[in-house]
C-alpha cells in the first residue's frame, strides 16, 4: 500500500515530461520559424517592416489557379502575403460581407440581394474563366460528337442508349454499342451544376420547364448517378462503363478522360480546347457591374459551356496599405498571372476583357 | 459440472481425460477460432488504411516534407511543414483551454459534488457533448470567436477543438479519479491530511495514468477533425509566426484541400499528410496504452 502511490508517480512524471516535450517542441518550432522568416526576407526587403497580409476565401473552382497566382505574386513581392482558402462561393460571399476577409471569390458573382447588403462597397472582378466538359467512358470511341439534342436528351433521360439515332447521326462511321448511357451528375450543390443547367436551360425548352437552373437540381434520367465534388464525379465516370458526366475541364485534362465535341450555337462541333473556350469569352459583352453570363455563347468556333469566376473586392478599404496591396495583386493577376492560366487548364481572359477589368481595379481605393 | 454438484448424480458422465472429440472441446475450439477471425476482421480496416497510406504517402516522406511550405497548383516539391506546425499550434491552444477546465471539473465531479444537482447536470451535458457532431463545435467557435473578433484565427480553431476535448477529458478523468481505492483516501485523511491535500497528493497522482489516457484520446480525436477548423482556423500557406489571431494551416484542412485536387502532386501530398496525421494519432494512442499499462506490470 505504501508503495502504490510512488509507482504511478514515476509513470506520471515520465508522461508529464513527454507532454512538456511535446509542447516545448511546438513552441521551439514556431520560434525557429519566426526567427528564420524575418531573417530570410530581411535580405530581400530591408526597407519594409511588416508584410501586408490579404485574406480571401470562397469559390473552390478557381482555388488552384488562385493559390498558384498568390504564391507566385508573393514570391516576387515578399512585402505582400496573400492567403486563400476554398470554402465554396456562398460561404466566401458571407465572410466577405461580414468583413472577415479582405476579398471574396464566387463562381456565381453576387445576387442583387447580396449586392444590396454590401451597401455599394463591393466591386466584382472576373479574373479567370473555365469551361465544363462532357467526359465519357465508352470503349473504342474517340472524338465523340454530341448534338445539342443528344446531350440535353441524355440528361433528360430521353436518350437512353449509346446507339440512339440522335447520337449516331452526328457520328457517321463510328461503331456505337447498344449500351445503356449512365448520366453522371454532382451529388453536392455546386457552381458547376449551376453553369451546366443554365446552359441546358438555354438550349432546351424541356429542360427549362423541367429541372431548370440551380446549384443542385433533380436530374430526370432514372439511372443517373451522383458523385461528390469534381473529383468524385470524375472517378465515377472512370469506373462506370457507358457513363457520361459534366466536370470541370481541368479534371478531364489531368485524368486523360475522353471528352465529347459539343455542337455550339452556330451548329459546329467544338472540342473543349482552351482556344475554343477563349473564343466563347470574346463574344461576351461585359456590363458595367461585370456580371456577365454566357449560357449559350455565339461565335463560329466558340465552345458552348463557359463561365467566368469573380473576385469580390471592396471599393474602399479602411486600410490604405491593404487597398494598395489588393490593387497590385489584381493587376498582376490580370497581366502576368494570365500566362499561368493555360498550364493550369484555366481559360486566359481575352486581352480586351483583361484591360476592362484592370481599369475597374484602378478605381479601388 | 452441474452433474457433479447435484447430490444424487449416480452415473459418471464426464471423464477427466482430455479428448479432442469431446463436444465441449470442439465447441471451445470453434468459438475461439471464430473469435480470432472476428477480431482480425475488426482490425482489417485499420491495417488496410495503414497499408494504403504507407504505399501512397510513404514515398514522399523526407526531411523537406516537414520543412517546406505547401506548394501551389501545378508546382512540384514543397511540403506540409506549415500544416504540421499549425496542427500542433491549434492542439496546444485547445489543450491550454480544455485541460484545466476538464480536469478541474472532473475533480469536482469525483471528489466534491459527486451527487449534487450541478454534478448531475454537468455529467449529463458532458455525455451529450461527446456525441455532438464536430461541425457544431466549429459553428460555436465561429459565432463565439470569429464573429466577435472579426477574423478567422488559430484561436478560433483552438476553441473549437477545446469544445470537442473538454467532455472526453472530463468524463475519463472522473472515472479515473473514482477508481482510486477509498482506503487510500481514508488513510490520507486519517493521517491528518486536509481534503485538498488528499486530492492533490493522493487521488490525482494515483489516477494520473487514467487521466492522461483520456487526454491523449481527446488530443488524438481533435487532431483529425476537419469540419470545425474549416471555418474557424481556415488555412494559411505561410508559417505560423506567433499570431494566434491570424488563420493557421492544419493537416486536416490540407488533406481536405488537396485530396480532391486535379493535380496529382497535390493528391500525393494529401496522402503523405494523412500518413503523418495517422502516425501522430497512433503514437498518442500507443502512449496512452503504455501509460495505463505500466502500473499493473510493476
Amino acid at each position: 500500500m505504501t508503495q502504490t502511490p510512488s509507482i504511478p508517480r514515476r509513470a506520471v512524471s515520465g508522461c508529464l515530461a513527454l507532454v512538456a516535450l511535446f509542447a516545448f517542441a511546438g513552441c521551439k518550432k514556431s520560434e525557429a520559424a519566426a526567427e528564420a522568416k524575418p531573417a530570410s526576407s530581411a535580405t530581400v526587403q530591408a526597407a519594409v517592416a511588416e508584410p501586408v497580409t490579404l485574406q480571401g476565401s470562397g469559390a473552390s473552382f478557381p482555388a488552384p489557379v488562385y493559390s498558384r497566382w498568390f504564391r507566385e505574386f508573393s514570391g516576387k513581392n515578399p512585402e505582400i502575403r496573400v492567403n486563400y482558402q476554398s470554402t465554396g462561393s456562398g460561404a466566401g460571399i458571407k465572410a466577405f460581407l461580414a468583413n472577415q476577409t479582405d476579398f471574396g471569390a464566387s463562381d456565381a458573382a453576387m445576387t442583387d440581394d447580396e449586392l444590396k447588403q454590401a451597401q455599394g462597397n463591393v466591386i466584382l472582378l472576373p479574373v479567370t474563366a473555365g469551361h465544363i466538359v462532357l467526359a465519357y467512358n465508352l470503349e473504342g470511341v474517340k472524338d465523340l460528337k454530341l448534338s445539342r439534342e443528344a446531350y440535353a436528351g441524355i440528361f433528360l433521360g430521353d436518350v437512353k442508349k449509346w446507339n440512339d439515332p440522335k447520337i449516331a447521326k452526328a457520328n457517321p462511321g463510328v461503331k456505337l454499342p447498344n449500351q445503356d448511357i449512365t448520366p453522371v451528375n454532382r451529388s453536392d450543390g455546386s457552381g458547376t451544376t449551376f453553369v451546366f443547367t443554365q446552359h441546358l436551360s438555354a438550349i432546351s425548352e424541356k429542360w427549362k420547364s423541367g429541372p431548370g437552373t440551380g446549384k443542385s437540381v433533380n436530374f430526370p434520367a432514372k439511372n443517373a448517378v451522383g458523385g461528390a465534388k469534381n473529383d468524385g464525379a470524375t472517378a465515377l465516370i472512370q469506373r462506370t462503363a457507358g457513363s457520361l458526366g459534366y466536370i470541370e475541364y481541368v479534371f478531364a485534362a489531368t485524368s486523360n478522360q475522353p471528352t465529347a465535341l459539343l455542337e455550339n450555337k452556330a451548329g459546329k462541333f467544338i472540342a473543349p480546347e482552351l482556344k475554343a473556350a477563349t473564343q466563347s469569352l470574346a463574344g461576351i459583352e461585359l456590363p458595367p457591374d461585370m456580371r456577365a453570363w454566357a449560357p449559350d455563347p455565339a461565335g463560329e468556333e466558340a465552345y458552348p459551356i463557359v463561365t467566368y469566376t469573380w473576385i469580390l473586392a471592396k471599393k474602399k478599404y479602411d486600410d490604405k496599405s491593404k487597398a494598395d496591396a489588393v490593387k497590385r495583386l489584381l493587376k498582376w493577376c490580370l497581366s502576368d498571372g494570365q500566362n499561368l492560366s493555360e498550364s493550369l487548364h484555366y481559360i486566359p481572359l481575352p486581352s480586351a476583357v483583361a484591360s476592362t477589368v484592370s481599369k475597374a481595379v484602378d478605381s479601388i481605393e | 459440472m452441474i452433474t457433479d454438484s447435484e447430490p444424487h448424480a449416480s452415473k459418471p458422465v464426464l471423464s477427466l481425460s482430455y479428448s479432442v472429440t469431446n463436444f465441449r472441446t470442439l465447441m471451445d475450439r470453434a468459438l475461439t477460432m471464430f473469435a480470432i477471425l472476428l477480431s482480425l476482421a475488426a482490425l482489417f480496416p485499420l491495417f488496410s488504411v495503414l497499408y494504403m497510406l504507407i504505399v501512397r504517402g510513404g514515398a514522399l516522406i523526407s526531411p523537406s516534407l516537414f520543412s517546406e511550405l505547401t506548394p501551389g497548383a501545378g508546382m512540384e516539391g514543397g511540403g506540409i511543414g506549415n500544416a504540421l506546425l499549425g496542427t500542433l499550434v491549434v492542439v496546444a491552444i485547445a489543450s491550454l483551454l480544455s485541460l484545466p477546465l476538464g480536469l478541474l471539473s472532473a475533480i469536482y465531479l469525483a471528489e466534491y459534488g459527486t451527487e449534487s444537482k450541478a454534478a448531475v447536470v454537468v455529467r449529463f451535458a458532458g455525455k451529450v457533448l461527446t456525441g455532438m457532431p464536430s461541425i457544431l463545435a466549429g459553428v460555436f467557435a465561429y459565432a463565439a470567436v470569429v464573429v466577435t473578433l472579426g477574423s478567422f484565427s488559430a484561436l478560433a480553431g483552438g476553441v473549437a477543438m477545446a469544445v470537442l476535448m473538454v467532455p472526453t477529458v472530463m468524463l475519463t478523468a472522473e472515472q479515473a479519479l473514482l477508481a482510486v481505492p477509498s482506503k487510500m483516501k481514508m488513510a490520507a485523511l486519517g493521517m491528518g491530511a486536509t481534503r485538498t491535500q488528499m486530492v492533490l497528493r493522493v487521488v490525482v497522482p494515483t489516477a494520473l495514468p487514467g487521466i492522461l489516457t483520456g487526454v491523449m484520446l481527446a488530443l488524438a480525436r481533435a487532431m483529425g477533425e476537419t469540419a470545425p477548423l474549416l471555418f474557424t482556423a481556415l488555412f494559411s500557406d505561410y508559417w505560423f509566426e506567433g499570431n494566434v489571431r491570424a488563420p493557421v494551416a492544419s493537416l486536416a484542412v490540407l488533406i481536405y484541400n488537396f485530396s480532391g485536387s486535379p493535380f496529382p502532386h497535390l493528391v500525393k501530398l494529401a496522402w503523405a499528410a494523412s500518413l503523418v496525421l495517422v502516425s501522430l494519432v497512433l503514437v498518442l494512442n500507443v502512449i496512452a496504452q503504455v501509460v495505463i499499462k505500466r502500473p499493473t506490470e510493476q
